[in-house]
């Protein structure tokens, strides 16, 4: 038999692709790669010349975090508040979620499966056609210009979805887990609360995260149904910036942008291990 | 230790009858097992024993409680599950100590119980890992030692053993079986492996489509069984049939013909009453056979087909002409010391004592 001849490129297969696969990843990346990079250097320049590079730093950008700025109210009320309406819209959707997607995944009730078709439909809707009746609604039980409005209606908007991606896990817990537990000696609700809560915890953390995300970066309900500044949240305050009554301060729009964003980021360094178990799927077990 | 008492007992899934009027009873301490196929219904006889489905129709008594509506925390009862089902966020003293935990037992004699049972089922070095990161027999083992630590009146195993590989299959049957005849505890015991149910029970109820087929020991339902459904399930390999006999008689004497074929009946069919005497089902196991190279009266000439040997055994495949043409497999386990070649023309002798005749309609058992 000849001796096998291998070229270059076979040699070298593994490393190639490996090469083209990150070549391709970067120019894929750098539009986003490249917004942050500007949003970051512009936010610490007085300004930029050809677009990218900074004339002269400075953390003048900056001084909303320690000055009251005119016009605008304080920066940090605004986080709290952007914060307790995300705080609270990830809790409810928690709570409600880990309940009713356990009550679609194991119970056989009348109407379970139309309650199924309808929650995906309700998913897609678009809630922005919600607006006026919203608006009527919010204002009979009186939580019009309230913080607390925008968290039930958040909620409630995003609780359809989550009790599916809930019922999903439970649905990956088989049921034998449950009758041992029930043998064991406990009632449903504790075989619920000691054996199947734990088992899915991953899921209650993506849902809780897409909430508290949801709650965090949401915009269109605070700018129509907030009307007073001690509401505003951060989105809000970002949009004032660029609003209509003044010239926009691209300097101070870039760094209350990237103020905006650092939880955010935070906030994903911290749950990333259960943002993985959610592309992996279901629970181990 | 209760009596468990089935009484025409139904359970069906919309359209589905899982099970149709079954009633058996478990003596108190008796270790019987429920046989059958998959999907004949013996899963949800016990699912409902334990109270997880409740009868559509009939009843259910431990003694003479009715235990229809009686949710499974109180019935003092435990399950081994096939899939073992420990709770796989627990380690294995948590996983054991959780029965003993709803019972509000103090921490101490918590402690005491589950070091107990695990020396005694030797997973005492494991307490501490999590289900994941121990094998599939120290798993069992687990599952076991959960369901018996709490001491329970009734012990039921679904399957327990078809996880395992054939070797350690064998052995934990054999210490089950020990442990149960030790601790006397009621059990009921859901197999489709009818060797586990021969080697364990006192009793077997064969299952076949949602109805109770046989109820017996090891030995009627070997020995005598009901229809050919059973005579089939049980055995390894299973009875062989023969189609298309006739009975006869000659001299006083009862035999089954098939053209050239006659084989002696035993004694007792002259108390038989036939119905019909044409188109039976001839059946004989393969142990309850003789193979002779020379023709001998009443045997059955065949061609060997395949030779299986096992070691100790030699499982000899025959074909032997039947109606029209078409052959019949027939499996004979040989004596030892026998030597066949393929196409080897041989004869079969059945035992007499041991021949069966089937209506082949029915299925029932004539003979």
């Amino acid at each position: 038999m000849a001796e096998l001849r291998l070229n270059f490129f076979q040699r070298n297969s593994s490393k190639i692709s490996q090469a083209v696969m990150i070549i391709i990843l970067v120019l894929i990346t750098s539009p986003i790669l490249l917004g942050y990079a500007w949003l970051i250097l512009r936010s610490f320049s007085v300004d930029m010349v050809h677009g990218f590079i900074p004339t002269k730093l400075t953390l003048k950008n900056w001084r909303f975090l320690w000055q009251e700025m005119k016009g605008y109210p304080n920066i940090w009320r605004t986080f709290l508040n952007t914060f307790w309406i995300a705080l609270w819209v990830m809790i409810l959707e928690a709570l409600i979620t880990s309940m009713g997607g356990y009550a679609l995944s194991r119970y056989d009730f009348p109407g379970r499966t139309s309650m199924l078709r309808f929650i995906l439909v309700l998913h897609a809707f678009p809630s922005i056609s919600l607006m006026v009746a919203i608006y009527y609604v919010l204002k009979v039980i009186g939580l019009l210009d309230n913080l607390w409005g925008i968290i039930l209606l958040k909620a409630s908007l995003e609780i359809p979805w989550g009790t599916w991606v809930m019922k999903g896990f439970y649905d990956g817990i088989p049921w034998e887990l449950e009758w041992a537990g029930l043998v064991d000696g406990y009632g449903r609700f504790e075989v619920w609360r000691k054996i199947v809560i734990p088992l899915v915890k991953p899921g209650i953390a993506v849902t809780a995260i897409f909430a508290f995300l949801s709650g965090w970066s949401e915009f269109v309900f605070i700018n129509t149904f907030i009307f007073s500044q001690n509401a505003w949240t951060l989105s809000k305050y970002v949009k004032g910036i660029i609003g209509d009554f003044r010239f926009a301060d691209y300097g101070l729009l870039t760094a209350v942008g990237l103020f905006y964003v650092i939880p955010t980021i935070v906030f994903f360094f911290f749950v990333n291990k259960y943002m993985i178990k959610l592309t992996i799927g279901g629970v181990k077990g | 230790m209760p009596e468990i008492r089935v009484v025409n007992f139904s359970k069906h899934f919309g359209k589905v009858r899982a099970v149709d009027n079954v009633s058996f009873d478990v003596k108190d301490g008796e270790f019987v097992a429920l046989l059958g196929p998959s999907g004949c219904g013996k899963t949800t006889t016990l699912l409902t024993l334990a109270g997880i489905y409740k009868p559509t129709s009939g009843e259910i008594y431990f003694d003479d409680q009715l235990m229809n509506n009686v949710p499974p925390k109180y019935r003092n009862i435990s399950m081994v599950f096939q899939n073992y089902a420990l709770y796989p966020h627990m380690t294995v003293f948590e996983n054991i100590a959780f029965p003993l935990k709803a019972k509000k037992m103090s921490k101490e004699e918590i402690e005491k119980k589950v070091l107990e049972v695990t020396k005694k089922l030797m997973i005492d070095k494991l307490l501490d890992r999590k289900p994941m990161q121990i094998s599939g027999g120290q798993q069992q083992r687990v599952a076991l030692a959960r369901a018996l630590v709490k001491e329970p009146a009734v012990l039921l195993f679904d399957e327990p053993l078809s996880n395992l590989d054939a070797k350690l299959r064998m052995m934990m049957r054999a210490e089950i079986k020990k442990l149960q005849s030790d601790l006397g505890i009621t059990s009921v015991y859901v197999t489709h492996d009818q060797a586990e149910a021969m080697t364990m029970a006192s009793r077997i109820a064969v299952f076949s489509m949602g109805k109770l087929v046989q109820y017996g020991t090891p030995d009627e339902i070997y020995n005598e069984p009901k229809n050919m459904f059973v005579a089939a399930f049980i055995g390894n390999p299973p009875m062989n049939f023969m189609e298309n006999f006739k009975v006869q008689s000659k001299d006083g004497e009862l035999f089954a013909t098939r053209g050239d074929i006659m084989v002696k009946l035993p004694p007792k069919a002259k108390e038989v009453k036939f119905e019909k005497t044409e188109g039976l089902v001839l059946g004989f196991r393969p142990e309850h056979c003789k193979i002779a190279k020379k023709e001998v009266e009443n045997s059955i000439p065949a061609n060997v087909y395949v030779l299986e040997p096992l070691g100790r055994d030699l499982i000899v495949n025959l074909k032997v002409k039947g109606v029209g043409g078409e052959s019949e497999l027939i499996k004979i386990f040989a004596e030892p010391g026998m030597n066949f070649e393929i196409e080897e023309k041989v004869y079969i002798i059945p035992d007499p004592e041991k021949l069966h005749l089937f209506d082949p309609e029915t299925e029932e058992t004539i003979l």
